[in-house]
């Protein structure tokens, strides 16, 4: 998969300078770096939430996007997760497997932030996409929530072959889960290195940054 | 006061004739001045709080202004527009419900509008970004956007409705207050608390509160059923 290189600049600032870039198909990505790095505007970029300076979206695929706050609408969990495909099969699937059977009727608006998160995840990963972007999606859940999650990730990337970008604040989910890790630093791809290769930063600020983490 | 209290009650209770006229005119004013308000303010609200154009956020301080517009100036420029000097009078309307119609609904819209462009300015951001990330069209994301804002349409016409029904200073001004004709609750009031004849102003004014507090109920029911 390419990625054409873009910008962003927010009033007056460039808060993004992504250059071109090639991801194997199917991979999962784990997207790093402190807080405004960039890393959610470029989720928003890549998912066509947000257009780059340029006005052209740096990948043309059927991208799913998960926000870093999952929003629920005023109907219950399971019209929900049924907003993004009618199979009911899929949907017993995946409520089940994150712990939503018993909330299934609840009004969604009355959910936890974790179980806001958990059913939003069910929602997305109702249809199939070429790209899937996640951004913090187990921020806000428990660690048996996440698990669960990183397991259906891991799934539903297998069963569709689709390329993942997670943006994580934790060094840990991205050893367990991605395949390759991209560290962004002052609005630019300081460093991106398979998984096994976190223990050998080149640069100086992704040295920093793990050592901060305790990677 | 106790006499008066007495009388009052006894005036609900016999289902005075005079008062039944004053409820009556009020209950047209305010129910047809807020049912045309919703139906106005609503889609404009809608409209100004989910999309991006240009003067878009002079039309909202346009609108924010109106909702604080004094009644009495309100009433002012209807009565200069439609008296025998103004560019109306071959209306014949001053002096009419019609006219305390009209000049309420120019009153109540911007609040309609108002309530519901706060509201959807407020949610539009997060549906649009998860319908759009989710791959929902535009137009299934705006029927979502939509049925987020069905309670907040109760709670809207209920503001609207309660600011109709409580409204004295632009319907005396433009109805003239006329006994039998365009005489409502509180142009009553005013008009009966003026004569010293306290007893129909008193129940007026259970009648009027009845309403408020009944009012306020609906609204506590509908923001419950709405956080169920």
């Amino acid at each position: 998969m390419i990625i054409s290189g873009f910008t962003k600049t927010y009033d007056g600032r460039c808060v993004l300078d992504f250059p071109r870039m090639e991801i194997s198909d199917g991979s999962i990505c784990s997207v790093v770096g402190t807080n405004g790095s960039g890393k959610t505007t470029m989720a928003k970029i890549l998912a066509g939430i947000e257009k780059p300076d340029s006005g052209i979206r740096p990948v043309e695929l059927n991208a799913g996007y998960m926000p870093q706050r999952s929003f629920a609408f005023r109907m219950s969990v399971l019209k929900n997760i049924m907003l993004n495909g009618d199979d009911s099969e899929r949907a017993k699937l995946l409520y089940e497997k994150m712990g939503l059977t018993a909330l299934l009727n609840k009004n969604a608006k009355n959910l936890s932030g974790g179980e806001t998160a958990r059913m939003a995840l069910c929602r997305l990963l109702m249809k199939d996409y070429d790209l899937l972007i996640l951004d913090e999606p187990t921020a806000a859940m428990d660690i048996e929530a996440t698990t669960e999650s990183e397991t259906l990730i891991k799934e539903y990337r297998d069963k569709t072959g689709c390329t993942v970008f997670i943006v994580s604040h934790s060094l840990q989910q991205a050893k367990r889960i991605s395949d390759e890790v991209l560290f962004l630093h002052e609005g630019r791809p300081a460093e991106r290195c398979r998984t096994e290769g976190l223990n050998a930063p080149k640069t100086e600020e992704f040295r920093r940054f793990l050592e901060f983490y305790g990677v | 006061m106790h006499t008066a209290l007495e009388k009052a009650i006894e005036l609900i209770a016999s289902g005075d004739a005079e008062l039944l006229n004053i409820l009556n005119v009020t209950a047209i004013m305010t129910l047809s001045s807020s049912v045309i308000a919703l139906l106005i303010g609503v889609p404009l609200g809608v409209f100004l709080g989910a999309s991006q154009f240009p003067g878009r956020k002079a039309l909202i301080v346009i609108n924010r202004t109106l909702m604080g517009m004094p009644p009495v100036v309100c009433g002012l420029i209807f009565y200069i527009l439609f008296s025998g000097v103004g560019p109306f009078r071959a209306t014949h309307l001053l002096f009419t419900v019609r006219i305390m119609i009209i000049a309420q609904v120019v009153l109540i819209t911007p609040i309609v509008a108002g309530t519901m462009e706060s509201y959807v300015e407020g949610i539009r951001f997060s549906v649009r970004e998860t319908a759009k990330g989710l791959g929902i069209s535009r137009i299934k994301s705006f029927f979502l956007l939509c049925n987020e804002c069905v309670y907040q349409v109760f709670s809207s016409y209920l503001l609207g409705f309660s600011r109709s029904i409580a409204e004295v200073g632009c319907v005396a001004m433009v109805g003239g207050a006329i006994s039998w004709k365009t005489n409502v609750m509180t142009t009553a009031i005013m008009e009966y608390t003026n004569k010293g004849s306290f007893s129909i102003g008193i129940a007026l004014g259970i009648i009027l509160l009845s309403i408020a507090l009944l009012i306020n109920i609906l609204l506590s029911i509908i923001q419950r059923r709405a956080s169920r």
